[in-house]
């Protein structure tokens, strides 16, 4: 056994699996792919070293969408998802990987974002805005971090847009970075590449400090989940966009006037919800807006379906060609007579809006950013 | 086989508006990512093969600033064994005939069996430069190349794309050029520790008197191209839709062509 795969097993306690299989059982794509998580936990600690690149060659790695179900229900406490993530580096590091991950990897490389869109057109979204820009060094109660998806994907720059409308509303200290943001990097670990990781862990935590910020604040749960998990050194508090709202509701900074006419389902996003235990604050947020009929899908909180957006999996399409979880999840929520699927996430926002659309569910149902929905709402 | 493969670094203009600059004589790239040419990726992928099929090395050349180090990084990161990097500001490189003569002074005491570029740059376009560079070298060349087989330590067989869907396959005596098409392989990733140990291998900077070119033979004095302006061109609409039914439109449509002298 080389030193490889002593450190592969240490590094995933993999000797500590019990092979009982809560991960399996929990796994929300063994309903439409082949991937056994627990296969994987088992054969990574028995096999030889030759095997180990074997089994990071088998496609089904990349169905996993890194939701955390297994990690949730596992009783010893293992991380079987990062098993699969582990098995994903090797891959990364001999070059041979989907031409679709190797662009988003490079550029984050080289501009800071997966979508390969330029650096210096990454505050493009805040023309038009009164959006105060902090400058490093300066004290600012809350630094907003928006998230690549957020500032280049124009179905989702409206919740970053909304957001600035927001926190000038309601008279916040904040600031904005602008152009010197770049990705968290949550993607890229959960692509295997670890390497690309640590360095971004490095330079953003270098970038984050040299602000005199009691609070990071994060749009996208993705952001939140790996700057408040995987930068140790930061030395403000990291948030999610959720928090913040709850506390301006409640200091009655925020009035939503306007009255709203239908019934909303929320989905909680596995970044925000399973990774890091965040249900209650946008059910708060959704619960102001008056006229609004809240309803819960059956799989809700801990048990919510994951949409299949995370883990990478905006850069990989998974081979099965069953019903995607998103297709699921929006027939689900027209079942439940559900005018607005809501959610606090923009891989949710895009990968839920397109089952709507492949549905055919348009004029029934639409999703929306809670930040979109309040946006609306308070115009 | 001693291979070397030049590559180009450029912008990415898909994204960012193109804007002409102050001069009038250049595009504002501010807004513009920058990225190794496509094609010439694709020429970095197919050196690395054939080195890690026939054994032998990869060296990397190129043309450019400080700021294409990254791409070169990249392409050692993925098997390039060391690099030239020329920079100059007296060379005239709009001009592909005095970037070959570059390329070529560059390459002209050095051990060579084979070197491949892109067949063609995402900024310019002119799909000159790799034949240039053959003609400079006064060795044999292939452009648009799709497919390369080694045959033994002196000759090459390759395909190459024509112009129709066609494929032309020839044999080549080596040392030779070949300028790679796009999609002849799929170029594989660079991760960053590789890069990262990619810092130890050698990069050497040039000149022109490095390389032993002198100004006049480089510049834009000697050149024959002359850049007058950039221009973005206007936006008109001069399109026609034709209605009707289908056999209608087909008779106004034969008609207009013939009056156009189109048939």
């Amino acid at each position: 056994m080389n030193t490889e795969m002593q450190s592969f097993i240490k590094k995933y306690d993999l000797l500590g699996c019990i092979q009982c299989g809560r991960c399996t059982g929990g796994c929300p794509v063994t309903v439409r792919t082949n991937l056994n998580v627990r296969r994987f936990v088992y054969d990574a600690k028995t096999i030889d070293e030759d095997t180990l690149d074997e089994l990071a060659r088998l496609p089904e790695i990349w169905d996993c969408t890194a939701c955390n179900t297994c990690a949730v229900r596992c009783p010893k406490g293992l991380k079987p998802v990062e098993v699969l993530i582990g098995l994903r580096n090797i891959l990364v590091e001999s070059g041979v990987i989907q031409p679709t991950v190797r662009d988003a990897l490079e550029s984050v490389f080289r501009e800071g974002n997966p979508w390969e869109k330029p650096r210096a057109m990454r505050s493009d979204w805040m023309e038009g805005l009164e959006v105060k820009i902090a400058e490093p060094g300066e004290k600012v109660e809350n630094l907003v971090f928006v998230c690549c998806t957020n500032a280049y994907d124009p179905k989702v720059q409206v919740s970053a847009k909304n957001l600035v409308k927001i926190l000038n509303k309601a008279g916040v200290d904040y600031g904005f970075i602008g152009d010197d943001e770049s990705c968290c990097a949550s993607e890229v670990h959960n692509l295997g590449e670890e390497g690309l990781f640590e360095m971004m862990v490095e330079d953003n935590t270098e970038l984050l400090n040299s602000y005199d910020a009691k609070r990071i604040v994060t749009i996208s749960p993705h952001c939140y989940s790996t700057l408040k998990n995987q930068h140790p050194d930061l030395n403000a508090e990291v948030i999610h966009y959720t928090h913040l709202l709850k506390e301006l509701f409640e200091a009655g900074k925020i009035e939503l006037t306007r009255e709203f006419s239908g019934r909303i389902v929320y989905h909680d996003p596995c970044f925000l919800g399973k990774q890091n235990n965040v249900y209650e604050e946008p059910r708060f947020i959704l619960n102001q807006i008056p006229g609004a009929e809240i309803v819960e899908f059956e799989r809700n909180r801990e048990r919510s379906l994951c949409c299949e957006g995370g883990g990478g999996k905006m850069w990989v399409e998974s081979e099965s060609t069953k019903e995607r979880l998103a297709d699921t999840r929006v027939k689900d929520a027209k079942e439940l007579g559900a005018s607005i699927l809501a959610v606090a996430c923009p891989f949710c926002v895009l990968t839920l809006d397109d089952s709507v659309k492949a549905k055919g569910f348009e004029e029934e149902m639409r999703v929306a950013e809670i930040l979109e929905l309040l946006g609306e709402i308070m115009e | 086989m001693k291979t070397f493969v030049c590559i180009k670094r450029v912008p990415d203009t898909s994204e960012a508006e193109v804007k002409v600059d102050a001069t009038g004589k250049d595009v504002d790239s501010s807004r513009f990512s920058f990225d190794i040419n496509e094609a010439d990726n694709y020429a970095v992928e197919e050196a690395i093969l054939i080195k890690e099929a026939m054994g032998g090395t990869v060296q990397v050349v190129c043309i450019g600033p400080k700021d294409a180090d990254v791409m070169i990084r990249m392409a050692l990161a993925k098997g390039g064994d060391s690099a030239m990097r020329i920079e100059d500001p007296r060379i005239n490189l709009i001009d592909p005939l005095k970037v070959a003569k570059v390329l070529a002074a560059t390459l002209k005491d050095q051990e060579c069996n084979l070197v491949l570029t892109g067949c063609m740059a995402n900024d310019d376009g002119s799909m000159a430069v790799g034949v240039a560079l053959a003609e400079e070298l006064g060795v044999s060349h292939a452009a648009m190349v799709k497919k390369v087989e080694i045959l033994d330590e002196s000759k090459i067989k390759v395909h190459r794309e024509l112009e129709g869907g066609l494929l032309e396959v020839v044999e080549l005596a080596l040392p030779a050029v070949l300028t790679i098409q796009t999609g002849i392989n799929e170029p594989r990733y660079a991760p960053i520790r590789g890069i990262r140990q990619a810092q130890k291998k050698e990069l050497k900077v040039l000149s022109l008197d490095d390389i032993g070119l002198a100004e006049d033979e480089v510049n834009e004095a000697s050149s024959l191209i002359e850049l007058d302006k950039f221009y973005i061109p206007e936006v008109v609409s001069t399109a026609e839709v034709i209605e009707g039914e289908p056999e209608e439109k087909g008779v106004i449509m034969a008609e207009k062509l013939v009056k156009g002298g189109l048939l």
